[in-house]
Parts: structure tokens; C-alpha cells; sequence
């Protein structure tokens, strides 16, 4: 049991860490470090105090305290995952709606162009006779 | 309304990654109807669709990256809905349906009032041999429906669909990512809106190849059924509720 306790602890400061890093850098937003934060706390508050671990034990009906640390442990990353899922879920979601506006948004401005480039050449067809004509006039002067 | 009448109908295309296709799609529904408006819906192709359909006479929303099929013709939808459309056709890039049948659609939805038709290949004889694997499928799903619908359709997997307002309004909101044309069929039952099915002919692909094959077939069972079940439970409030009596 004591080996066990042991390397939680190790693994779980190892953890804090890691997640501490990583929202310093960046690489994880704060809001979805803190399933990762709270579930390090909890199994190294579990590890450290034995009075919780033992009445945990109890609670769940299981008598080996390395395996409630394991079954607390594997619950609570099936919850992060579960959670991980909704929020990837909802990122498609997002990502899908845009992806779909950028198409018709390009389309509109691509369109948009068209006409512009259609109305430029319009102006400069009516402008050049006019322009030749002042040509015209001004040799004839 | 006339099923002549081509201002309020839009023909859209989804098409990924076939450029050896989608030209001849384009040619062939305006054949068909002239005047109508055709919007391909280019799913991040990585050959030439986008630039074939364009000269082909098409105008083609370039999706920055695949989506799969349900996203690419839920642009198309959004599109038609936002932009005050009463009808839209969904005809495949593949080249597999038969343009001249979209009349036929137009038609049954008419007169029969309903919100969606589609073209079925099972309905009557067609000359085109379906592969036994997906006849098979067709009338395993046709049989889970059944109850579920309320009627039988018999090629709930048809992509070659004629859609209403009411419908459309509906799929903006809602539409299924992958494999959608079995889950549209339960959205619609659960909005309550009516569709039914035709008969059309179906042609091989021109060119490219079926997302489905032997090794996804299984993946593709699995994944509508639950796509069905989903949709049966769904909570409703989160989309569009589009009801009518």
C-alpha cells in the first residue's frame, strides 16, 4: 500500500506541475485546467491523509486501500473524459457553423467583387469617349 | 405552387473531390431547368471541383475545410433558408442521379404537400445494378424505420431530395454531420412535417469512389443506428421546433 501511496504522490505532484506549466504557457486555458487541478488535489489529499482514504474504504465497501485509490482515480478520469467529449462536441459544433459562414462569406465577397470590377469598367467605357472628345476639342483649338 | 417556377428554387450539389463529376451534373441540371440557381458546395476538395464547377457555370461555396457531407449540404440549406428559398434539390456531385427526375420531385411534393421527397432506387426497376451489400442495408434500415416513421420508405439512404421551407428551416437548425439522410428522415418525423419518396433511376458514378465501402460499412450501421436512437430521444428545445399540425 505504502509503494502505491507513494507513486500517486509522485504522479500527482508531477501533475500539478505539468498543469501549472502549461497554463503559464499556454498550451491549456485555465478554465479547462481545473477538472485536471481539482482531480490531482483530490487523490493527493486521498494519498496524504489516512483517515479519509480508510473511511472511503468503508464507504465503498472495498477493504484494500490501494484499490479505492485506483477506482477513485479510473472514476474520475472517465469523468474528465466524458467532460473533455462535451466540450470537444461543442468546439465542432462552433467550428462547423463558422466553416460554413467563411464559405458563404468568401462566395459574397468574391460576388461582390465581381460587381464592383463590372461597375468600374462600366464608368471607364462611359468616361473614355468623353475624355477623347476633350482630346478633340482640344486639338481643334 | 408551379413546379416550373425556378426563382424560388435552389439546386444545391455537395461535391468533394469530384472535379471528374460535378461539371457534368452542373451541365445536366440546367438542361433540365433552366434559370435555376446551382450552388455547389465544395466539402475542402483537394482536386479541381471547385474550379470545374465554376466553369461548368455553377456558384461554388468553398468550404475552408471537409466537414462531410451533412455540414456541406447544411451550408447549402442555411443558404437557401437565410436567403428566403421555398425549395431546395439536392442533387449528388457524384453524377449518380438523374437531374431529369428533380421534376418528378417537385412535383410529388406539391401535390401531396410535403416537406421532403425523395428519389428512391427501389421503387421501381431502374437498370442500375445496386450492389447487394447496399440493397441490403437499404432494407435492413428501411425495416428499423418502419415503426419509427410510421411508413415505409425504401431507400432511406438517398441523397436525391427535394425539400421544402418548413424543412429547410428545420435543417438549418439541425442536421446530421455524417451519414445524414437516414437521421433527416427522423428529424422530420419529430418536427412533424410530411415527406414520402419517388421513384428515380440511378446512374453509376461517373468518377471517385463511395465513402463506404466493405471496412465502413459496419462503422456506418452502428453509428446511424445510434444516430436514430439520438435523434428519437433528442431534447427538442435546443433547435428550431418548425411544427405544424
Amino acid at each position: 500500500m505504502e509503494q502505491i501511496r507513494v507513486v500517486t504522490i509522485v504522479f500527482c505532484l508531477l501533475l500539478l506541475l505539468q498543469i501549472v506549466r502549461s497554463v503559464r504557457r499556454e498550451h491549456i486555458r485555465v478554465e479547462y485546467s481545473m477538472a485536471w487541478f481539482g482531480v490531482a488535489v483530490l487523490l493527493l489529499g486521498l494519498c496524504l491523509s489516512r483517515t479519509a482514504l480508510d473511511w472511503l474504504s468503508w464507504a465503498l465497501g472495498i477493504h484494500d486501500s490501494s484499490l479505492v485509490l485506483l477506482v477513485v482515480a479510473g472514476l474520475l478520469f472517465l469523468f474528465i473524459f466524458f467532460r473533455s467529449s462535451i466540450q470537444v462536441s461543442g468546439l465542432k459544433d462552433h467550428n462547423i457553423v463558422l466553416a460554413q459562414k467563411i464559405g458563404l462569406l468568401e462566395w459574397e465577397l468574391k460576388r461582390q467583387g465581381a460587381v464592383i470590377a463590372q461597375l468600374r469598367e462600366q464608368q471607364g467605357r462611359e468616361q473614355r469617349p468623353s475624355s477623347s472628345g476633350v482630346e478633340k476639342r482640344a486639338h481643334s483649338l | 405552387m408551379m413546379s416550373s417556377d425556378t426563382s424560388s428554387l435552389l439546386v444545391i450539389v455537395p461535391a468533394y473531390n469530384e472535379a471528374g463529376a460535378v461539371d457534368g451534373v452542373v451541365e445536366s441540371v440546367r438542361g433540365v431547368l433552366p434559370g435555376v440557381r446551382i450552388i455547389v458546395i465544395d466539402d475542402g476538395s483537394w482536386d479541381d471541383t471547385a474550379r470545374v464547377a465554376e466553369q461548368g457555370g455553377a456558384d461554388v461555396f468553398r468550404l475552408p475545410h471537409h466537414l462531410g457531407l451533412g455540414g456541406a449540404v447544411q451550408t447549402g440549406y442555411r443558404y437557401a433558408f437565410e436567403h428566403d428559398y421555398e425549395r431546395v434539390v439536392r442533387v449528388d456531385g457524384d453524377g449518380q442521379h438523374d437531374p431529369a427526375d428533380i421534376k418528378k420531385l417537385l412535383k410529388a411534393m406539391d401535390e401531396g404537400d410535403y416537406d421532403m421527397v425523395s428519389g428512391s432506387r427501389f421503387l421501381a426497376p431502374n437498370g442500375y445494378p445496386t450492389r447487394t451489400m447496399r440493397r441490403f442495408g437499404s432494407l435492413i434500415f428501411s425495416w428499423i424505420l418502419w415503426p419509427i416513421l410510421g411508413k415505409r420508405m425504401t431507400d432511406p439512404t438517398s441523397g436525391f431530395v427535394a425539400v421544402s421551407r418548413r424543412a429547410l428551416e428545420a435543417f438549418s437548425g439541425s442536421f446530421p454531420l455524417e451519414y445524414p439522410e437516414i437521421e433527416a428522415l427522423v428529424v422530420l418525423k419529430r418536427k412533424a412535417l410530411r415527406f414520402s419518396e419517388v421513384p428515380t433511376k440511378m446512374f453509376p458514378r461517373r468518377s471517385g469512389q463511395s465513402t463506404i465501402n466493405s471496412w465502413t460499412a459496419a462503422y456506418y450501421m452502428v453509428r446511424v443506428l445510434l444516430g436514430v436512437v439520438v435523434n428519437v430521444i433528442k431534447y427538442e428545445s435546443r433547435y428550431h421546433t418548425g411544427t405544424r399540425g
